[in-house]
């Protein structure tokens, strides 16, 4: 099986601290990765690093075998990597609609993918006209999520899908990660053990800034003894 | 209809200020006569057009990149003189452009350096010492020639050379065609290869370190820029006498209206040049681009001093704004366009064409086209989104730091539109960019910081404020408990504005439409 995204070592520094202290982790085309750990692990970063947000020092981002790592941010996404940060950052001065056409990197994106977007959540064409701010918050993190299904993106890398959402919509939104995991490749960072775990087929735990740890699933759901370790609550 | 009320209640502080604005712009018309409030009205929305055109472009790129460009007020000035310049001297306009364009026209090669020297790269001490051979030779050749050039344009000096005497001749219309001194053509090509060298310089610092990346490819783009630069430089040069006749002879609205056109170019490159050499490398250090910012500032103003002199002086109004034959001062609209003139009388307020209402007619035409662009073209809505996080924006693959270099250069465009708008009615000064910087910034305040719609209402806000100060210092205002009409002193209406600002902040922390961060 190939890798779309290998992550070998990488090094991030957020002005004096050093954050990542070498994170190495391996995505499999057509999977779902779930990078698992505590609160400042240096998941966000991680990601933020492979865009570029806040490019590595040191190390090396390789995407579909070219090494991404020392371009400029606008560039990799170009590649076709979607980004779904976390606290639903959406544009709140632009409507829903702007939201997503922003998002177009060709004329015509949008069209041939709004069939998809209001298929996964239906909600968005009922406030299509509607300003970001008058969004409630799931409203708001379907908006980020299917922003990064615009255009034709290979990877997306998705930040807290499930953060403060109710478990209604938690489930609507797990429900939307399976369905696009058919024809993109996930990268998700994600606190809720159970979602994750239900979510994802690999994953690769992040403690203090390095990678300790990495492999299937199904294994680590057996393995209670390192959940307790790194993740806290089982 | 919930909706509408809805909208009311989160906005209810904002209404009652507004409607508490409205109240005492009321009673202060109260005491005034129909024609004078009418005429202080327009002159106050005239100020604050010239304010807006300012505070629009400093608001913008507050807003988008976080720098408060603190040269935005000297820019508006560069911008008047600019404009000045080709009104009444176009010759030392089409003198000089050849020079400028050749000495621009290396740079569009940097791409082209870059993939040449990736190739073959030199390395070790030869990588670190030939990008400063080269610089100092390109520098060198360069310096050397603009020294040798004769600079003849206007002795600051000497009264009977000064701009203040051409501008005065040009307004009596016994002005000539002053004689062309015209570089000789080895200078041109001298200057060529010195933009050649500086670019070459440029992109060996670039590539100096060994981790650097050279390009891998020639932008067909900059091969065109730098191809139409020189081509156009050598037209203007052979052509320096029919253009100059031309321009001369041709109207002098239309020569307005190309210095107009002229200043804003001039602005949009200066805006692009400053963004990219100045602005950019600072993004991580924020108060080094307040300190650049500020520093430019005094550059401009020196500079101006030294090409234009000190002393201020007017600039004539174009032919179109200045009809005084028959037919004149105009008593309606239809009257003031068949006859051009220069004062139009409504309820016994003589309004001046120029400046109550072709400024007013400008800045309501920019208002409504910057709008526009923000909210109906793709670029806006990116600005309007990098305002709020252009992380994010670069994040889904679109190029930001083009949007910063293009805001940059719009904001300085329309600092310079503004610039050459107001010359003619305030005349041109040295101090001209300071004062209009601090209303951009009182405006910027009462508006919110970063909003568009805050700016303007901010600037219209001050103008207005402003001119009914000084109304007040002419005929007195009746305030309770004083026996006599008060007079504000002409010191307080700066003060006046500050006062404003300071009553609104404390009611609205954030402004008018500033959001709650």
């Amino acid at each position: 099986m190939d890798n779309i995204l290998e992550v070998k070592q990488i090094h991030t520094f957020i002005g004096q601290f050093h954050i990542l202290e070498g994170v190495t982790l391996t995505v499999p085309r057509g999977s779902i990765v779930a990078l698992l750990g505590r609160n400042g692990a240096g998941k966000t970063t991680t990601l933020k690093s492979i865009l570029g947000l806040t490019p590595p020092r040191d190390g090396a981002v390789i995407f579909e075998g070219t090494p991404i790592h020392g371009r400029r941010s606008f560039d990799i996404a170009s590649l076709g990597i979607g980004f779904v940060p976390e606290h639903r950052a959406i544009f709140r001065d632009l409507s829903v609609a702007e939201n997503l056409k922003i998002a177009e990197r060709k004329k015509g994106d949008l069209a041939r993918k709004e069939e998809l977007i209001f298929s996964l959540f239906p909600d968005l064409k009922r406030l299509i006209k509607l300003p970001g701010t008058s969004l409630s918050g799931g409203q708001q993190q379907m908006l980020a999520v299917a922003r990064a299904l615009v255009p034709d993106n290979k990877l997306l890398l998705i930040d807290e899908p499930s953060e403060g959402l109710a478990p209604v919509l938690i489930e609507q939104m797990m429900d939307a990660i399976k369905e696009l995991s058919a024809n993109t490749t996930i990268l998700l960072v994600e606190q809720n053990f159970i979602v994750a775990s239900q979510l994802a087929e690999h994953y690769v735990i992040v403690d203090e800034g390095h990678t300790v740890q990495a492999g299937l699933m199904a294994d680590l759901v057996e393995d209670k003894a390192t959940i307790h370790k790194y993740l806290g609550a089982a | 209809m919930d909706n509408a009320l809805a909208n009311f209640k989160k906005n209810r502080t904002r209404i009652l200020t507004l409607a508490v604005l409205a109240f005492l712009f009321f009673t202060a018309v109260q005491g005034m006569d129909t024609q004078d409030w009418f005429i202080t009205v327009m002159r106050g929305l005239s100020v604050g057009m010239i304010t807006f055109l300012v505070a629009a472009g400093l608001s913008l790129i507050l807003g988008l990149m976080d720098v408060l460009n603190l040269a935005h007020g000297e820019l508006f000035m560069v911008g008047a003189y600019i404009g000045w310049t080709v009104f009444v001297r176009p010759d030392t306009i089409v003198d000089y452009l050849p020079l400028f364009l050749l000495l621009g026209a290396g740079f569009p090669l940097l791409s082209l350096w870059g993939v040449l020297l990736g190739k073959n790269r030199p390395t070790g001490r030869v990588a670190q010492i030939w990008p400063w051979v080269t610089l100092l030779l390109g520098l060198g050749l360069t310096v050397w020639l603009v020294q040798n050039y004769p600079v003849s344009m206007w002795n600051p000096a000497n009264y009977a050379e000064s701009p203040i005497s051409f501008s005065l001749a040009m307004a009596q219309g016994r002005m000539g065609i002053p004689e062309a001194t015209i570089a000789p053509f080895w200078m041109l090509l001298g200057l060529l290869v010195g933009s050649l060298l500086l670019s070459l310089s440029v992109v060996g610092f670039q590539l100096r370190s060994s981790t650097a990346v050279a390009p891998t490819e020639i932008r067909r783009e900059g091969v065109i820029a730098t191809a139409v630069m020189v081509i156009l430089a050598l037209l203007i040069y052979f052509a320096n006498d029919p253009i100059t006749t031309f321009l001369f002879e041709m109207p002098n609205t239309g020569r307005f209206f190309l210095a107009m056109a002229f200043a804003v170019l001039v602005g949009l490159v200066l805006g692009a040049l400053i963004e990219i050499t100045l602005i950019r490398p600072l993004y991580s250090r924020p108060i080094y681009q307040i300190m650049i910012t500020l520093g430019l500032s005094f550059i401009l103003i020196e500079f101006t001093r030294f090409v234009w002199g000190r002393p201020e002086f007017t600039m004539p109004k174009p032919d179109m704004f200045e009809g005084r034959g028959e037919g004149c001062p105009a008593t309606n609209i239809g009257d003031l366009f068949a006859h051009n003139c220069a004062i139009i009388q409504i309820n016994g307020a003589r309004i001046r064409y120029y400046n109550e209402v072709f400024i007013i007619a400008v800045g309501l035409v920019v208002l409504v086209g910057v709008w526009l662009l923000l909210h109906k073209t793709r670029l806006g809505m990116i600005i309007r989104a990098g305002v709020q996080d252009s992380e994010m924006v670069e994040a889904l693959g679109i190029n930001v730091r083009q949007v910063f270099t293009a805001v940059f250069a719009l904001g300085v465009g329309l600092a310079s539109l503004g610039g050459v708008l107001a010359a003619p009615s305030l005349g041109l000064s040295n101090a001209m960019g300071t004062q209009v910087l601090l209303f951009a910034l009182i405006a910027l305040a009462i508006g919110g910081l970063t909003s568009f719609p805050g700016a303007a209402a901010g600037a219209i806000l001050v103008g207005l404020m402003q001119q009914f100060m000084i109304k007040y210092g002419q005929i007195g205002i009746n305030l309770p408990f004083f026996a006599e009409p008060f007079k504000p002193s002409p010191p307080l209406v700066p003060a006046s504005t500050i006062l404003l600002m300071v009553i609104i902040l404390l009611i609205l922390p954030n402004g008018l439409f500033g959001r709650n961060e």
